[in-house]
């Protein structure tokens, strides 16, 4: 079997509440390959978020080492992190996270400023990406003109510029109606079809069937692993 | 190109809360432009003196009799100094470049159809070397016209144009007072003195002229002056000649040991360029109070940008997860001060400019001067302000940490 993308060892998290301190993680193993998508469920408190966070370089596990497509994340510098965030990660949020008063193309060309990509290939990029997830005509709006569905998209275009290895979803359907979620899943699914790794983090059962596979978390403990057997398929449930 | 792109990222910034941006840099503003109409001031102020020395004629001393003192009080006639002691400080003054006696009287000067109301002045040729003015046109009087009184006279250029317009006043006879002479000079443009009067508004005569024909012979003192103008050599000691002056007319005057002067001896560059300096003073005073200001709109900037840092909070997440460095995130919010301030620092400037020419059109003040390079010092100041009150918002801004950034509510 190839070497795992992301390849986590007994990863633990540690937060000082006041004089207490608080493990979120207590001890994970996982391996994550190329071109899997992964939900991560939990309730609140479960280290879910925890996990997101450090398997997005936001965050620097307190024990146990976690590599990234074989580079060991607690070794590396906070610019280095930043580098791989904008190099081989695309964030999706669920409160989409876009720039205020400020036009779709020029949102999706943000990681582009913290980029060696040369300027004159931005418009172009950006472009390209929008009209990928449908977006093609309404490039110079602002988010506020813009609906919740498109929002969503425009920030999936975002993730997408730097083309990453990873695109790390953490609730995007959560603000959306149920036939958004649904035309944003199917984006999801596209791209994982075109060999995209998808981490999607979720606490709603429903979405994570999306996934081709169900992490659990509970208490700070990965306590379930499974094959998702039955997998919905958002395309043809969205036309139906 | 990078830099570009901050700055638009920086004015689209600004531009979301236009009327705070606005009272922000209004502190800068009132700081650089109170900062430059002060300098302006102070320059203008300085100028004016300068100028003044200089229509003057350098380094001038006025020697003019005093009241004369009898038992305490003082009685109403005045000692009168004469040619004598012109030609006698000119001798033996070490130091002295000329001493021009001058006697003056007004009165109405005709032309044709035409009069003007002037000064009339009676002099030689000494008090053009004093006064450091040239002739525009013509000549200067000849010592037989000196020694013999002619009716010749040299005008101003003010007295000039009054009565002559464009045409050649050489050689024509003007009626002065009740006599008439004939021109032979024309002076060069001197401007307003230190009063403010028109220095150039005069006819001057050759002094026994005008002693002859209007103020009168003096039976006790024939060779009567009003006062006597003394130029010293440029760099010579002013002190060291005003006391040998002071001590040669003493002796001449049998004036006994502590006895009170009968004369007096002002130094007149001294007298404004003390003048000038209080008005400095007061000025580089104001400009302080004004940098002051300067100051404290710095300080509201620092407060604002640490304003918006924690109202931009989440952005500042979103753009750390993509990618952004601390320093990307440093020079963000960092660019965004200096624009803040280099737009007050500008918009100060231009309120200045307009300012000291509103003055400068309507006579306010002294007269006010922007040079380029307080300008630019200014601008390059506040542009400094940027960057010092700016760097803290923009370090705190940097330093969050990317979670907990993305999730602040």
């Amino acid at each position: 079997m190839s070497q795992p993308l992301l390849k986590v060892r007994q990863a633990k998290k540690v937060y000082a509440m006041g004089d207490e301190q608080v493990w979120a993680l207590k001890g994970v193993d996982l391996d994550i390959h190329q071109g899997e998508f992964v939900a991560i469920m939990g309730s609140s408190g479960s280290g879910k978020s925890t996990m997101m966070n450090l398997l997005g370089c936001l965050d620097i596990a307190s024990e146990g080492s976690i590599a990234f497509a074989g580079q060991e994340l607690s070794s590396l510098s906070k610019n280095e992190l930043a580098s791989v965030r904008n190099q081989r990660i695309g964030f999706v949020f669920q409160q989409f996270n876009l720039l205020p008063r400020t036009s779709a193309l020029d949102n999706v060309t943000l990681p582009l400023l913290y980029s060696k990509v040369p300027e004159s290939d931005w418009h172009k990029r950006a472009t390209q990406c929008l009209e990928n997830v449908g977006l093609g005509s309404r490039m110079g709006h602002h988010p506020g003109q813009l609906s919740g569905g498109q929002q969503q998209r425009v920030a999936i275009a975002r993730a997408l510029i730097n083309d990453p290895l990873m695109i790390l979803a953490d609730e995007p359907t959560g603000a959306l109606d149920t036939q958004t979620g649904l035309e944003v899943m199917a984006l999801f699914q596209a791209l994982n079809q075109q060999g995209k790794t998808i981490i999607l983090v979720t606490h709603e059962p429903d979405i994570a069937q999306f996934a081709k596979r169900k992490l659990t978390f509970r208490d700070g403990e990965l306590i379930s692993d499974e094959q998702n057997s039955n997998v919905r398929q958002a395309a043809l449930e969205g036309k139906a | 190109m990078k830099i570009v792109i901050l700055l638009k990222t920086a004015i689209t910034a600004l531009k979301v809360n236009v009327l705070r941006s606005c009272l922000t840099m209004l502190g800068i503003i009132i700081g650089v432009a109170a900062v430059i109409i002060m300098v302006a001031m102070g320059a203008g102020a300085q100028q004016k003196v300068d100028d003044q020395i200089k229509s003057l004629g350098g380094n001038v001393f006025f020697v003019t009799g005093a009241f004369r003192q009898s038992g305490g009080a003082r009685s109403a006639s005045v000692v009168k100094i004469n040619e004598d002691d012109a030609n006698l400080i000119e001798k033996q003054v070490p130091g002295v470049e000329a001493a021009a006696p001058y006697l003056s009287a007004s009165g109405q000067v005709i032309y044709g159809n035409l009069n003007w109301s002037t000064e009339i002045d009676g002099i030689d040729n000494r008090y053009f070397v004093v006064r450091n003015w040239d002739m525009a046109n013509g000549r200067e009087f000849t010592s037989a016209e000196i020694n013999r009184g002619s009716k010749v006279a040299i005008i101003g250029e003010r007295l000039r144009s009054e009565l002559f317009g464009a045409s050649d006043p050489i050689g024509q006879t003007v009626r002065v007072t009740n006599f008439n002479v004939t021109i032979i000079g024309v002076l060069a443009a001197k401007g307003q003195d230190a009063r403010g009067e028109d220095q150039d508004d005069v006819i001057f005569l050759p002094i026994k002229t005008v002693r002859n024909k209007i103020t009168g012979v003096s039976a006790t003192n024939p060779k009567s002056v009003r006062f006597i103008q003394v130029s010293a050599y440029d760099g010579e000691d002013m002190d060291y000649i005003e006391d040998e002056m002071s001590r040669l007319l003493r002796q001449r005057m049998r004036i006994p040991v502590g006895g009170d002067d009968m004369f007096r001896i002002r130094n007149v560059s001294e007298m404004i360029a003390t003048r000038a300096e209080t008005i400095q003073v007061f000025n580089t005073l104001l400009a302080w109070v004004a940098s002051v200001s300067l100051v404290v709109g710095g300080i509201g900037i620092m407060n604002i940008m640490l304003v918006s840092v924690t109202e931009r909070t989440r952005e500042i997440g979103l753009r750390m997860a993509v990618g952004a460095k601390p320093s990307d995130i440093l020079y963000q919010f960092l660019i965004e001060s200096i624009v803040l301030c280099g737009l007050g620092g500008f918009i100060g400037v231009m309120i200045a400019y307009g300012f000291v020419f509103m003055g400068n059109q309507y006579d306010i003040g002294a007269g006010g001067i922007i040079e380029t390079q307080v300008v630019l010092l200014s601008l390059g100041f506040s542009g400094l302000i940027g960057v010092f009150f700016g760097y803290y918002p923009a370090l705190k801004a940097s330093r969050l940490a990317p979670i907990d950034a993305l999730r602040y509510e």
